[in-house]
């Protein structure tokens, strides 16, 4: 075992390689949502018949759309979506799980079945299914889907505290801490908590990705973001008629959300080989 | 040891409570709705017996526990009621639609296998290596592409530059079976792509670590040659814990497919569902919602029980 681990350390490229191009890619889209904030080269919502779909040019470095809206500007306000959302609901994600994971890892028994019963049954409905349908019980907003996308999410994050309680409350300071009397809550809050981080760093990371992934693919539905509001699904899902006249307004978009979720996936592969090259 | 009918028994009782979760789960979903049913349906200029009337005939009159009974009852005889928007029987609708969203997965599904198996074992063959490594990048990058936008740019290649733009066009396997299974070969690619990049990742690091695992050193100094042990040791001890990989995988192939039927505008479930929501049909919602999450327990279920058979340790944890 001890053999394996050296083979595939030696032969995975560096962490800081995967850290140093998801940090680029990533720092794309934040460098846009931050620029977005003070200026943008047009008004997002800005029509202009005079320049329906136009190609990619000096005054409009992304082109236009079908309502002569400049797709840079659009681009550029639609990452904040994607970063709120990705944030907001992998926070309530993280706060369920770790609520629900921790005292199912470390009490064990009827509590543990009970939880993870919960958890596997949400994580039963395929990809967004369960998203979708909170969105169409209670219509489609922003916070809807936030809270939708958290309950999916939650149980991901519940798994990896439970797993992670179960070994460390094996460990010796938490016998001692429980035979000096410490309350099981101080004890999941101040002595298991703190050391579930560095198994939640990475899955927080990917979870943002995932969540990205799920909320692109409820506004190119209709049901995330609503229009005017700009957000890479639903440019994406406008773009779709205009594919053969238009592909910018594919390309730049669906580049955008790949650079957001790929810097993503790079940061926690960088994460995951650091981390279980620190814990050898 | 656990024997393997107590290992059975307890994954059947886990089936059973979690089919029970997931039904009051949606159940629940669609009793909380704002507002009432049937005063939706009738508009606001139906008097209030008329109102009372429709409510008595939908059953909304019945008290909650009674109402999820009935309701999840009719779900597990496959006559789950009518739907509102449509006025035909919610299991007919569904019925007419899974050719495609079956057909789909399944095809998607031997994508992956057809592809990240052979790729899998050239690329750990000498990990590292250049191929590997491209192999690697490329994994990722495909990892991160949702399969609607991978729709889109395989549309987009296809029709800019092959010039073959057949999307929309839908043939029924009853007309032409070939047709049908031509017009749902690149949905089917787009949904795949990711899961081919994850079956990859997964297959590849798994042979990795059985080729270094002694009996494989072993076997080599018996002389065994390489593509033997591949073959009758290294693949099928991968292929154990792969079994789990697969059931996850087609539960995301049945979610990513919903999608992108959309995109490719095909008649299937998933466009079916979004009708239901714009709708707000909701037993035709709530009926394609829990048969979904039922495919994907019983996929559990079976993988469960297929991984446990195949390597026996799995039922100690």
């Amino acid at each position: 075992m001890a053999r394996a681990k050296k083979n595939s350390a030696e032969k995975t490229p560096e962490a800081s390689v995967f850290y140093i191009v998801g940090l680029v890619l990533l720092g794309i889209v934040v460098a846009a949502f931050i620029v977005s904030l003070f200026w943008t080269p047009f008004e997002p919502d800005a029509t202009d018949a005079a320049s329906k779909l136009m190609a990619p040019c000096a005054s409009h470095p992304f082109g236009t759309d079908n309502f002569g809206r400049d797709v840079l500007s659009r681009i550029m306000s639609a990452s904040k979506y994607t970063i709120f959302i990705s944030i907001a609901g992998v926070a309530i994600a993280l706060a369920l799980g770790t609520i629900a994971g921790i005292p199912a890892g470390y009490f064990g028994g009827f509590t543990d079945r009970g939880i993870m019963l919960i958890g596997n049954s949400i994580m039963c409905f395929p990809g967004i299914l369960l998203a979708l349908v909170a969105v169409a019980v209670f219509g489609a907003s922003v916070g809807n889907v936030i809270w939708a996308l958290g309950l999916v999410f939650a149980p991901t994050f519940a798994r990896v505290c439970r797993v992670g309680t179960m070994e460390i409350k094996e460990l010796d300071y938490i016998t001692h801490a429980r035979v000096m009397g410490v309350r099981p809550l101080r004890i999941m809050t101040f002595h298991i908590f703190p050391n579930l981080v560095p198994q939640l760093l990475p899955a927080t990371v990917i979870g943002l990705a995932n969540m990205t992934l799920f909320e692109s693919g409820m506004s190119y539905l209709g049901l995330g973001v609503q229009p005017p509001d700009a957000s890479f699904g639903k440019m994406l899902a406008d773009a779709q008629a205009y594919v053969r006249v238009a592909p910018w307004l594919i390309i730049f978009p669906a580049l955008m959300l790949v650079f957001y979720i790929l810097g993503l996936y790079f940061i926690s592969e960088g994460l995951r080989i650091s981390l279980s090259k620190g814990g050898k | 040891m656990q024997s393997k009918a107590s290992y059975l028994i307890g994954k059947t009782v886990e089936l059973i409570l979690t089919l029970l979760v997931v039904s009051l789960l949606v159940f629940a979903a669609f009793s909380v709705i704002p507002g009432d049913t049937a005063r939706v349906m009738l508009g606001p200029d139906a008097t209030e017996s008329q109102v009372e009337l429709l409510r008595a005939e939908l059953g909304l009159d019945k008290p909650l526990a009674a109402r999820y009974l009935s309701w999840l009852l009719g779900l597990l005889t496959f006559n789950p009621g009518k739907s509102y928007a449509y006025n035909v029987s919610v299991s007919g609708l569904i019925a007419q639609r899974l050719p495609v969203t079956i057909g789909m997965s399944i095809i998607a599904m031997i994508m992956v296998i057809l592809i990240s198996y052979p790729l899998a074992v050239l690329s750990s063959r000498k990990p590292g290596r250049l191929g590997d490594q491209i192999c690697s990048v490329i994994g990722h990058v495909l990892f991160a592409i949702p399969p609607y936008v991978a729709s889109l740019l395989l549309i987009l290649l296809t029709s800019s530059v092959f010039s073959l733009l057949t999307v929309g066009n839908y043939v029924s396997p009853s007309e032409d079976f070939f047709e049908y299974i031509g017009c749902l070969l690149l949905p089917s690619f787009a949904v795949a792509l990711p899961k081919i990049a994850m079956s990859f990742k997964f297959l590849r690091s798994s042979i990795i670590e059985q080729k270094s695992a002694d009996y494989v050193r072993t076997a080599k100094s018996h002389g065994m040659s390489d593509l033997k042990i591949l073959i009758r040791h290294v693949l099928p001890n991968s292929n154990v814990s792969s079994i789990t990989i697969i059931s996850i995988i087609l539960s995301d192939i049945l979610g990513g497919s919903l999608i992108v039927e959309q995109v490719f505008n095909l008649p299937g479930l998933g466009r079916l569902l979004l009708s239901a929501i714009s709708r707000r049909d909701f037993p035709l919602l709530s009926g394609i919602v829990f048969y979904l999450a039922l495919v994907t327990v019983l996929l559990y279920f079976i993988s469960d029980i297929a991984a446990s058979f195949a390597d026996p340790r799995i039922r100690l944890k």
